[in-house]
C-alpha cells in the first residue's frame, strides 16, 4: 500500500532530520574537516603507517589455525604466540622475519597495565593457559564425543559444524580468539595509542608534532604515528585500509569482523561509520594541531569500541540463553555461542569508560562473571538460561544499550 | 479540522512506525481476519498434509517389514518406491517447524543432507548409537535411507547383499529398522499434537506480537524458504557458500536422479502456501497473498503478491532447465544452477523484507555466524 512508502520515506527523513539536529556525539563546528578517505600526506608522500598491527593480526589468524591443527604441541603454538624475530613460526616469510609479538603486547598498554604488572602477567598466564588447555586436553581427545565432564568433539544440529571443547564444554580457541580482541586489539587501541600519555608525553611526543618535528627517517611525527597505530588494531589487514568500510566484518577475526557485524545489527547500524569517522576526524585534528578535536574523537572511540565489546558479550549470552530454551538442545552451538560470549567477557576489562577512564567492568567483575558462567560442576554444561540472563542484563545496564538491542541481529 | 485531524493521524502512524524494535503485544496495525488465515493454514493446509505425509511413512514402514522380513531385489524396489513417495510428501510438511515439530527439532531428525556416511557405517558395525543425539541427525532421516537403499553399491544385488550377509546382515536390517521406527514415531508424535490441542492454540494465538502464530510461522516459512529450498538444495551444492561446488551435498545423493524433483514439489508447496490453497485441491482460502491483496501492498506500482507469484513461477521456469540429478547439473554446467539460485533469492528480498514489513512482523532468526 502507498501509505507504506510514504511512511518509509517519512521515517527515513526523519532519521535524516534528527540525525541532523542531535549531535551529542559529533564535535560542534571546528571549522575542521576530516577528509573522505584515511589518507595523510606530507610533501606528497603518505604519512600514514600501522604495518606492525597488520603483523600482529596476521599472526593473530595464524595461531587461531594452530588451535585447530591437533598435531600441534604447546611449545610450537606458544612460540607463535610470543614469536620472536627470525624464529620459524608462521607459514608467511614476513611474519618469521618480525619483530613483532602478539604476547608482548597482550595485556600491554600504557594507561592500564605500565603499573600493574601482576594483572598484566596473569592475563599472558591466562591466554598461555588456553593454549596448554588446547593441546593437553583437547587435542588428545580431538575423536572423543564431549559429554559433561569429558573433553572432546561435539556436532551442531543439522550435520552442522563439529566444535572441540574442554570438560567445562568450553571452546578454548573461541575464548582465545575473543578475548585477545580485549587483550590485544582493544587494550592497545584505547589504552595505549588513543591515550594523551603516549600520544602527548611520550618521547616529546606533543612538542614534535606542534614543531612537526619527524621520527628519524620517517615522514610522520610520532603523534601521527600513534593514532594510525590505534587505527591499524581496526583496519590493519582492511582489502583497502585508507577506505575500509565497504568489506567491514571480512576482513579478519578480531575486532574489524565485529565492528561489522554489530553494524549489521539495524539496532546500531552506523557506529562503523561512526568509529571511522572518529579515525579521521582524530588524524586530522593532530594534522591541524588541535588537540582538542583529537581528545574528543579519542573519546568516541572509547565509547564506540567499548559497546562493539559489550554488545557482543550479550549477544553471545542471550543466543546461548535461547539455545538453552529450546525444546531440543543444540549443546554444540550453545557452547559456540557462549565460548564465543566468554571471550567476550573476559575482553570487557580491556574497555574503556570515558567518562571515568576506567573499564566499563574491572578485572575482578569479569572475574565474577567469568565464574557465574564457568562456576557449576561441569562449567557450560550446568549453566542456566536465568544466569545467563542475570549476566546480560548487569552488562547491558552499564552501557548504553538494552538487552533485546544486543540479542538480536535484526 | 479534517485537515488537521488527518495530519495528526499520519504524525501518530509515523511514530508508530518509526519506533520500531521492541514489538510488545499489542494487536496488528490492520483489520486483516488472522484467524481465518491461521484456519486455513491448519485445517486445510497444514494438518491434511501431515496426514497424507504419515500415510505415506506407514506405507513406507510397511515396505521396510517387507523387505527385512525378505530381502530381496523386488522388495527393495517396493522400499524404494514407498521411500519416494514418502520423500516427495515430505516436501510439503518441513516448512511448518512449529509446535511440536519445533519442540522435537522435527526436520533435522528428519531429513538433513548430506548425510555423514562414514559414520552411519561405524553405527551399523558397532551396533551402538543413538538417535535422538543432535550430533546424530546427518545419521538418519531420509537422507540415512538414501544411503541405506541407493548408496550402499551400485548394483541391487549387491545392495541386498548387505543384508543377506550372513555376519552382518542383521546390523543393517536393525539400523534400516530403526530409522524407519524414529521417523514414524516422530511423525505420529507431530501429527498427534496437531490433531490434540495444539490445532487450537496455533489458531487462537492470531495476534501480533513475535510469538503470535502469524509472526512465527511467516518466519519459519521465509526460515525454510532461504535455509532449505535455497540455500540447502540450490546454493549450497552450487557453491553460493564457499569456494568450490559440492556435487555430493544435494538431496538424495545417493538415488542420484531425485534431486529435481523434491526441489520442484518442495517450491510448489511452498508457493501453493503463500496462496493459501488447499492440500490436494484447487481451492484456496486465506493466505500470506490474500493479507497482502488486502493490504494493497504496492512495490514500485506492482501488486507484491503477484511479484511474489511471478518471482516463484520464474524460478520454476528457471529449474525446469536443470538436469533430474543436481550433482550432474553441478557437474556438467553450474551456471544453470547458478542461475536458479538468483531467480530463488530475489524472493528472499520480497518475502523477508517488503512482505513482513507490510505484515509488521519482525525477523525471528539471524544468519549463522559462519565461524
Amino acid at each position: 500500500m502507498k501509505i507504506n512508502h510514504l511512511l518509509k520515506v517519512i521515517c527515513l527523513s526523519g532519521v535524516a532530520i534528527l540525525g541532523s539536529c542531535s549531535s551529542d556525539d559529533d564535535t560542534p563546528d571546528t571549522g575542521l574537516t576530516a577528509p573522505a578517505t584515511y589518507v595523510f600526506e606530507r610533501n606528497g608522500e603518505t604519512t600514514v603507517s600501522f604495518s606492525g598491527q597488520t603483523t600482529r593480526i596476521k599472526m593473530g589468524e595464524e595461531i587461531l589455525n594452530a588451535f585447530k591443527t591437533e598435531t600441534l604441541d604447546e611449545a610450537t603454538i606458544d612460540a607463535m604466540f610470543a614469536h620472536v624475530e627470525g624464529a620459524n613460526d608462521f607459514s608467511e616469510a614476513d611474519l618469521n622475519a618480525s619483530d613483532k609479538s602478539v604476547r608482548s603486547k597482550t595485556a600491554a598498554s600504557q594507561d592500564y597495565f605500565s603499573d600493574n604488572v601482576t594483572d598484566a602477567n596473569a592475563i599472558k598466564a591466562e591466554f598461555d593457559a588456553f593454549i596448554k588447555g588446547q593441546v593437553d586436553e583437547v587435542f588428545p581427545n580431538w575423536g572423543t564425543t564431549a559429554v559433561a565432564g569429558t573433553p572432546g568433539v561435539i556436532q551442531e544440529a543439522g550435520g552442522g559444524s563439529d566444535r572441540y571443547v574442554n570438560a567445562k564444554g568450553l571452546e578454548l580457541n573461541q575464548a582465545f580468539n575473543k578475548g585477545l580482541i580485549g587483550a590485544l586489539m582493544v587494550d592497545q587501541a584505547l589504552n595505549n595509542y588513543l591515550g594523551v600519555t603516549i600520544l602527548d608525553q611520550t618521547n616529546n611526543s606533543r612538542a614534535d608534532n606542534d614543531n612537526e618535528v619527524l621520527v628519524d627517517g620517517k615522514n610522520y611525527t610520532n603523534m601521527e604515528h600513534k593514532w594510525d597505530e590505534a587505527y591499524g588494531y581496526a583496519y590493519g589487514t582492511s582489502a583497502n585500509t585508507a577506505n575500509p568500510n565497504p568489506t567491514i566484518g571480512d576482513d579478519d577475526s578480531f575486532l574489524n569482523k565485529y565492528i561489522g557485524r554489530v553494524e549489521g545489527d539495524p539496532d546500531f547500524a552506523g557506529i562503523a561509520e561512526e568509529i571511522f569517522n572518529a579515525f579521521k576526524l582524530g588524524r586530522a585534528a593532530i594534522v591541524a594541531k588541535r588537540y582538542d578535536i583529537r581528545d574528543a574523537q579519542s573519546a568516541i572511540l572509547r565509547r564506540k569500541i567499548s559497546e562493539v565489546v559489550g554488545i557482543r558479550a550479550v549477544y553471545y549470552l542471550q543466543q546461548g540463553k535461547n539455545g538453552l530454551e529450546a525444546g531440543t538442545v543444540d549443546f554444540a552451538s550453545v557452547f559456540h555461542d557462549l565460548s564465543e560470549g566468554y571471550g567476550f567477557i573476559y575482553s570487557l576489562q580491556f574497555t574503556r569508560n570515558p567518562d571515568t577512564n576506567a573499564p566499563y567492568f574491572s578485572r575482578t567483575e569479569v572475574q565474577g562473571f567469568i565464574s557465574q558462567l564457568m562456576g557449576g560442576t561441569n562449567g557450560l554444561w550446568d549453566v542456566t538460561p536465568a544466569t545467563l540472563q542475570s549476566i546480560s542484563e548487569a552488562i547491558a545496564a552499564r552501557f548504553d544499550f538494552t538487552v533485546a538491542q544486543a540479542g538480536s541481529t535484526n | 479540522m479534517k485537515k488537521l485531524l488527518g495530519s495528526f493521524f499520519v504524525l501518530m502512524l509515523l511514530a508508530s512506525a518509526c519506533s520500531t524494535s521492541d514489538d510488545g503485544g499489542e494487536a496488528g496495525g490492520d483489520s486483516f481476519d488472522r484467524a481465518a488465515m491461521l484456519v486455513n493454514f491448519a485445517d486445510n493446509i497444514i494438518i491434511p498434509s501431515l496426514q497424507k505425509f504419515s500415510t505415506d511413512i506407514t506405507a513406507l514402514d510397511q515396505a521396510t517389514t517387507a523387505f527385512t522380513a525378505d530381502a530381496n531385489e523386488t522388495n527393495l524396489l517396493a522400499l524404494r518406491t514407498a521411500w519416494s513417495n514418502a520423500y516427495l510428501s515430505w516436501q510439503a510438511v518441513g516448512m511448518f517447524e512449529i509446535g511440536k515439530a519445533e519442540e522435537l527439532s522435527y526436520r533435522n531428525f528428519m531429513n538433513v543432507f548430506p548425510v555423514n556416511a562414514g559414520n552411519i557405517d561405524a553405527n551399523i558395525t558397532s551396533e551402538s548409537y543413538d538417535l535422538g543425539a543432535v550430533a546424530a541427525q546427518d545419521e538418519q532421516g531420509f537422507g540415512a535411507l538414501d544411503y541405506m537403499i541407493n548408496g550402499l553399491a551400485t548394483a541391487d544385488a549387491d545392495i541386498v547383499a548387505f543384508y543377506t550377509d550372513a555376519t552382518n546382515g542383521s546390523k543393517y536390517i536393525s539400523y534400516l529398522t530403526d530409522l524407519v521406527d524414529r521417523m514414524n514415531n516422530l511423525t505420529t508424535e507431530v501429527l498427534a499434537d496437531w490433531n490434540g490441542d495444539y490445532r487450537a492454540t496455533f489458531v487462537g494465538n492470531s495476534g501480533s506480537s513475535a510469538t503470535s502464530s502469524v509472526d512465527k510461522i511467516a518466519n519459519d516459512f521465509i526460515f525454510h524458504y532461504e535455509k532449505h529450498l535455497r540455500a540447502g538444495k540450490v546454493g549450497i551444492p552450487a557453491g553460493v557458500f564457499g569456494t568450490q561446488t559440492f556435487d555430493d551435498k544435494v538431496e538424495a545423493f545417493y538415488k542420484g536422479d531425485f534431486s529435481k524433483a523434491l526441489f520442484n514439489a518442495n517450491l510448489d508447496a511452498m508457493q501453493d502456501f503463500f496462496n493459501g490453497k488447499h492440500f490436494g485441491s484447487n481451492a484456496t482460502g486465506e493466505s500470506f497473498k490474500t493479507y497482502l491483496d488486502f493490504l494493497n501492498t504496492i512495490k514500485e506500482g506492482e501488486d507484491l503478491a503477484e511479484i511474489i507469484n511471478n518471482q516463484f513461477n520464474l524460478s520454476r521456469t528457471t529449474a525446469s532447465g536443470l538436469d533430474d540429478s543436481f550433482t550432474e547439473q553441478v557437474r556438467s554446467n553450474n551456471n544453470l544452477m547458478l542461475n536458479t539460485y538468483d531467480e530463488l533469492q530475489k524472493n528472499v528480498v520480497h518475502l523477508k523484507v517488503d512482505m513482513l514489513q507490510a505484515f509488521s512482523v519482525r525477523v525471528d532468526f539471524v544468519d549463522a555466524d559462519g565461524d
